[in-house]
């Protein structure tokens, strides 16, 4: 009995079950979004409800890792390795969003969400080891500005010289550590799924009234979180900017900032008070009623949310090309159980010769 | 057992939880599926209260200057009274039509009306109707729409066995009479 086959014969059933269990969860999926009447949102009311329009940011957007693209999800991957890839690199993030269709707005908390989202950049290295067209690693800030139109245009007109992340980057490392990403001693693969501001997005879930959310702030971001300080690269990062003497107190970094309690609940101490700084000039009415809408949410207001009982899904497309991609996965699921059957009968082949020898 | 009896179990069994599971999916989805309706039909019926609490204080509002126009008050005032939330969703399908042509026809004579018109709580309760008309209208559509997915559902295989055996049949549409489709009739001279 040649165990190589055996090996393989063996990863063909479990393998196809996962696929089969998988594409049970997509035919539920494509069921759910089929057997949902979209609702418009001027008229939606408390309870499940299936809305597609245009994404528009909120009061801030994510700037993607791979291809730096205003965003308002992102899922980035990067596979090192020509016949055994191994991940170096991964990380998903979200923030609040809005969408619109042509009877209005509705606010979309992203927390607990299941994104439906093919790749967008799905590249790999070449031959040499050069980079794929379309690579254009995140430098800065990994969130972009809101809806302001000035900040908006601030951005787009900065210019970020290459290398001006990290200390001690050049143009051809980004911020996943040393050397992993343009060396060509290894091949790499990239990936990057987002939705971007303009998106037409499908969101299935609870609509509910903002004063329900029951913690907003956590509700508006789905954040891979702070990066570990036991983290190598970070270490490796932190290690190399303290030996250049980079590395900043957080109060010389912040400001009044680094008190904590200074962002969410009540300051530990007085802040420092610049003596020479002036105030800042009021607020047009135009800008006051645009931050109004930016960053207000009346209570009574409806936002989708995800609930316990209710989850929430956000999937790119209209709805009937969200429920065509969950489709096409269960079908793969069915020819999952295909497979699954083939290497059982396979297998049983084997182990019969196998035993009968 | 031989390794080939038990690849033909493994083949039967796989076999087995893939038809199960297309019957319980079927069954849950049909099961979602009505209750969505019933949510969609207590959607349009939290509308139709609210219009049916709104109509009395528009026509007092418009009563005591629309001397004239008694018989449009009395056409509102008549379709309100037919409102039954207890009726069967095709009757009270034809009481909110009457309901939307008689609030139609109040409207377009209030345009008559420049003293009428601007009066501030006239516009602020025409506004409110015309609002809630549009939720009406909205959430007819999606109702309906619901109902034709769980119709369409149930008629087709493999839902149309799993209605057969517990009963499930076709919902009733929310549906427009003709007299919903039809313009109120309005002449531009005053006081006609």
């Amino acid at each position: 009995m040649d165990p190589q086959l055996l090996v393989i014969a063996v990863g063909g059933v479990v393998g196809g079950v996962a696929l089969l269990a998988r594409g049970f969860g997509s035919y539920r999926e494509a069921a759910r979004i089929t057997d949902t009447s979209t609702s418009r949102i001027a008229s939606i009311a408390v309870g499940e409800v299936l809305v597609s329009g245009v994404v528009e940011p909120a009061e801030v957007t994510l700037v993607s890792p791979l291809q730096s693209a205003i965003c308002v999800f992102y899922r980035s991957r990067i596979e090192a390795g020509d016949d055994e890839r191994s991940t170096v690199f991964r990380e998903e993030a979200a923030v609040g969003f809005r969408v619109r269709d042509d009877s209005g707005e509705l606010r979309v908390f992203p927390r607990g969400a299941r994104f439906d989202v093919p790749p967008r950049f799905d590249e790999g290295t070449g031959a040499l080891g050069d980079s794929p067209a379309g690579l254009r690693l995140r430098r800065g800030a990994a969130y972009g500005p809101g809806e302001d139109r000035e900040a908006q245009i601030a951005a787009l007109l900065t210019v970020h010289p290459a290398g001006s992340g990290l200390p001690g980057e050049d143009a051809n490392r980004g911020r996943f550590g040393s050397g992993l990403v343009g060396s060509a001693s290894r091949a790499r693969h990239y990936k990057e799924a987002r939705i971007e501001p303009g998106d037409v997005v499908t969101v299935m879930g609870r609509a509910l009234p903002f004063d329900q959310l029951s913690d907003p702030a956590a509700a508006d971001v789905l954040d891979p979180g702070s990066p570990s300080a036991d983290d190598p690269e970070i270490a490796a990062d932190l290690a190399f900017a303290r030996a250049a003497g980079t590395l900043m107190d957080p109060e010389d970094a912040w400001g009044n900032a680094a008190i904590p309690g200074f962002g969410i609940g009540r300051p530990v101490r007085e802040p420092d008070l610049d003596e020479a700084a002036v105030d800042p000039p009021l607020a047009t009415a135009d800008d006051a009623a645009r931050y109004q809408r930016t960053f207000a949410i009346g209570p009574d207001a409806l936002i989708l949310a995800a609930a316990p009982d209710a989850p929430l899904t956000i999937a790119i497309g209209l709805p009937s090309v969200a429920a065509g991609r969950a489709q096409r996965q269960f079908f793969v699921g069915l020819l999952g159980a295909v497979v699954a059957i083939a290497s059982a009968m396979a297998l049983a082949v084997m182990l019969g010769d196998g035993i009968t020898r | 057992m031989t390794p080939a009896g038990m690849a033909a179990l493994f083949a039967v069994g796989l076999l087995i939880v893939v038809v199960a599971f297309v019957v319980l999916a079927t069954y849950n989805a049909v099961v979602a599926l009505r209750l969505r309706i019933d949510k969609a039909w207590a959607n349009i019926d939290v509308a139709l209260k609210q219009r049916f609490d709104q109509l009395p204080n528009l026509v007092e509002a418009v009563r005591g200057v629309m001397h004239w126009e008694q018989q449009v008050l009395t056409d509102v005032a008549t379709a309100r009274a037919a409102y039954s939330p207890a009726a069967a969703i095709p009757e009270q399908a034809a009481t909110s039509a009457a309901t939307s042509a008689a609030v139609r026809s109040l409207f377009a004579v209030v345009e008559r009306y420049p003293e009428v018109r601007s009066a501030a709580n006239v516009m602020a309760l025409q506004e409110e109707i015309e609002r809630l008309e549009g939720l009406i209208a909205d959430r007819r559509e999606l109702y309906n729409d619901q109902v034709y997915r769980h119709n369409t559902r149930i008629a087709q295989v493999p839902a149309v066995l799993v209605a057969g055996l517990f009963g499930w049949g076709p919902r009733p549409f929310f549906e427009a009479s003709e007299a919903d489709r039809v313009r109120p009739e309005t002449s531009l001279e005053a006081g006609s």
